[in-house]
């Protein structure tokens, strides 16, 4: 029963940790740009529905105050930090030095903010309900249909609409995006869009169940990188299993070993991955 | 005021020697890692250990702590043979957040938060190094040794083949160097001189914990590299420089309530790193366009 209510818990995150990976996969996947602030974008959301709830706005405006905050930033970092870096060199490593600085520094203006110490929103949906002996949280459920719900969504704009297509030409090749006459500048802003408005839901939902410290954003960060090479680096359907998968593995670490080790235990995983098979479960071979 | 300067001056040291160490990777090596802290960490609690259980050598606990470290950093070899990039930020990251997991719970050996206390004063050739002046010129020293041998080593055979490899694997193999092994006695190298770095660390502070280790200090000493100009030999000394000096700075700032400090520090720390890497991504002391 314990492993059942374990397997519970852990699919609720990883739904959630699903959701934010596969935006982190989805900019990967079209701009080739390592988004090492995707945590940022995760936080920011975050706190941006505790703000609207604080200032009693009621869910609705709150869920819209998340969705600003990670749309504006995913924007923003796109237009002021990774665009001029890419143009100017496209250094990875430069890349990375500057997303971190970006997390240091949202970490620091959320703790100046809000204070260092974990932040709820306490709400009736978080309260456990038995259910055959298991203790499942309504959350639980409002995780799983916006995850499936999402993804569902996502597949088919990715599918069949123009601009989908668009994107996903724009993972196989930028020359042959140009020479169509679309703006590779565009969908890279469009790719940012949709996949910082990924985090939201996991964003809010965090909030409401486990609350939200400044530092969820590099825990948040790991995740999406973690689940991102396990999966397989720019595949969506990847990053989804993966991120459940680490949601599981995390949870599960919990009843074999000691709490302290269900973080780590990820990055045994992340670090058997990249040694043995590092282009991940659906990957193809590296090309570098 | 004279002995906070000392103090600050023996950062300065070991967070130099810890840079450059840590640049023989990024710098000549091309070799990216924010696990650096974990050498750093495995030098000190060596160097504690040494010092607590069997004599407060200095010597020894620098040379133990650099072969335990340097053997040590066969973990990060491993991936840094097989994936290049993004994916070797990624394996070190993970080797990183495994690390502190292992500084924290294996209380046995490190004592986790509550760390090792009490390491004694360092003695060196039978003299006890009373006076921080004494330990800040022991550090002084090693540091300068260290820098006379990176630099030597990067000038000859060793250090030019090595900067071959970071700039084109497959042209340096077809010349025919040994790239793995080239690759592997960097790490060794570098990470055993972080190692040595921790043992001096251990001697300074004459307390370790786990919270000298994480994952902040490793992006710590690799904004210092970054920051001071990867590659080049004085960068990283005087990015560790600019960074311990900069809370030191902060402090004189008037009207700033004492519990801000830490997150306007880190506020002010985090968009310098960012704003650089936009408008001079090769370090205040690197070279400009072009190379690296």
């Amino acid at each position: 029963m314990l492993l059942l209510q374990l397997l519970v818990n852990g699919l609720e995150s990883g739904f959630l940790y699903a959701l934010t990976a596969v935006g982190f996969a989805l900019i990967f996947g079209a701009t080739r740009i390592f988004h090492f602030a995707h945590g940022a974008t995760y936080a920011l959301a975050g706190y941006g529905f505790i703000l609207g709830e604080r200032l009693g706005l009621g869910p609705l405006a709150s869920l819209g105050i998340a969705l600003a905050a990670a749309l504006g930033f995913g924007l923003f970092i796109e237009g002021a930090v990774y665009r001029p870096i890419e143009r100017s060199r496209g250094a990875f490593f430069t890349l990375f030095v500057a997303a971190f600085g970006v997390v240091i520094a949202v970490q620091s203006l959320l703790e100046l903010g809000f204070g260092r110490s974990y932040v709820v929103v306490s709400s009736p949906l978080s309260r456990a309900v038995s259910w055959n002996g298991l203790y499942i949280a309504p959350l639980f459920w409002i995780s799983l249909c916006t995850a499936l719900l999402l993804f569902g969504a996502l597949a088919l704009f990715l599918k069949l609409s123009p601009y989908g297509i668009a994107l996903r030409a724009l993972a196989d090749s930028r020359f042959l995006i140009r020479t169509y006459g679309l703006s590779e500048r565009r969908l890279a802003r469009l790719a940012f869009a949709l996949g910082s408005a990924l985090t939201v839901p996991g964003a809010v939902l965090g909030a409401l169940s486990t609350g939200l410290t400044p530092s969820v954003g590099a825990h948040i960060m790991l995740v999406s990188l973690t689940a991102a090479v396990v999966g397989g680096i720019g595949s969506m359907p990847g990053a989804a299993l993966a991120g459940i998968l680490l949601g599981l593995t995390e949870t599960l670490a919990v009843d074999v070993l000691d709490t302290a080790w269900s973080e780590a235990s990820g990055f045994v995983l992340l670090f058997l991955f990249i040694l043995l098979r590092p282009q991940g479960i659906f990957g193809a071979e590296l090309r570098r | 005021m004279i002995s906070y300067l000392v103090d600050l001056g023996q950062l300065v040291a070991i967070f130099g020697l810890l840079a450059a160490s840590l640049n023989l990777l990024v710098g000549y090596a091309g070799l990216f890692s924010v696990a650096h802290a974990v050498f750093f960490g495995l030098g000190a609690y060596t160097a504690a250990h040494l010092a607590l259980a069997v004599s407060p050598d200095l010597l020894l606990g620098v040379l133990a702590a650099a072969l335990l470290s340097g053997a040590a950093s066969l973990v990060f070899a491993l991936p840094a043979l097989r994936v290049r990039g993004e994916y070797l930020v990624i394996a070190s990251l993970g080797l990183q957040m495994l690390g502190s997991t292992v500084f924290t719970e294996a209380q046995g050996l490190t004592g986790g938060y509550g760390g090792l206390a009490g390491i004694p004063a360092p003695s060196l050739f039978g003299w006890t190094l009373e006076s921080r002046e004494a330990l800040l010129a022991a550090a002084l020293a090693i540091l300068i040794l260290a820098q006379f041998v990176i630099n030597r080593l990067m000038r000859g055979s060793f250090g030019r083949s090595l900067m071959a490899i970071r700039d084109s694997e497959s042209a340096a193999e077809s010349l025919g160097k040994n790239v793995a092994l080239i690759k592997t006695l960097a790490v060794a190298l570098g990470s055993g001189l972080a190692g040595a770095a921790g043992a001096l660390f251990a001697f300074q502070e004459s307390f370790v914990n786990v919270e000298s280790f994480t994952l902040d200090q490793s992006v710590l000493i690799l904004a210092m590299v970054i920051i001071g100009g990867a590659g080049t030999l004085a960068g990283p000394l005087a990015g560790a420089a600019l960074l311990l000096l900069l809370p030191a700075a902060l402090s004189f700032i008037p009207h700033l309530p004492p519990t801000e400090i830490g997150a306007v520090q880190q506020l002010i720390y985090g968009l310098a790193m960012t704003l650089l890497m936009i408008f001079r991504p090769a370090g205040l002391l690197g070279r400009s366009e072009g190379g690296g």
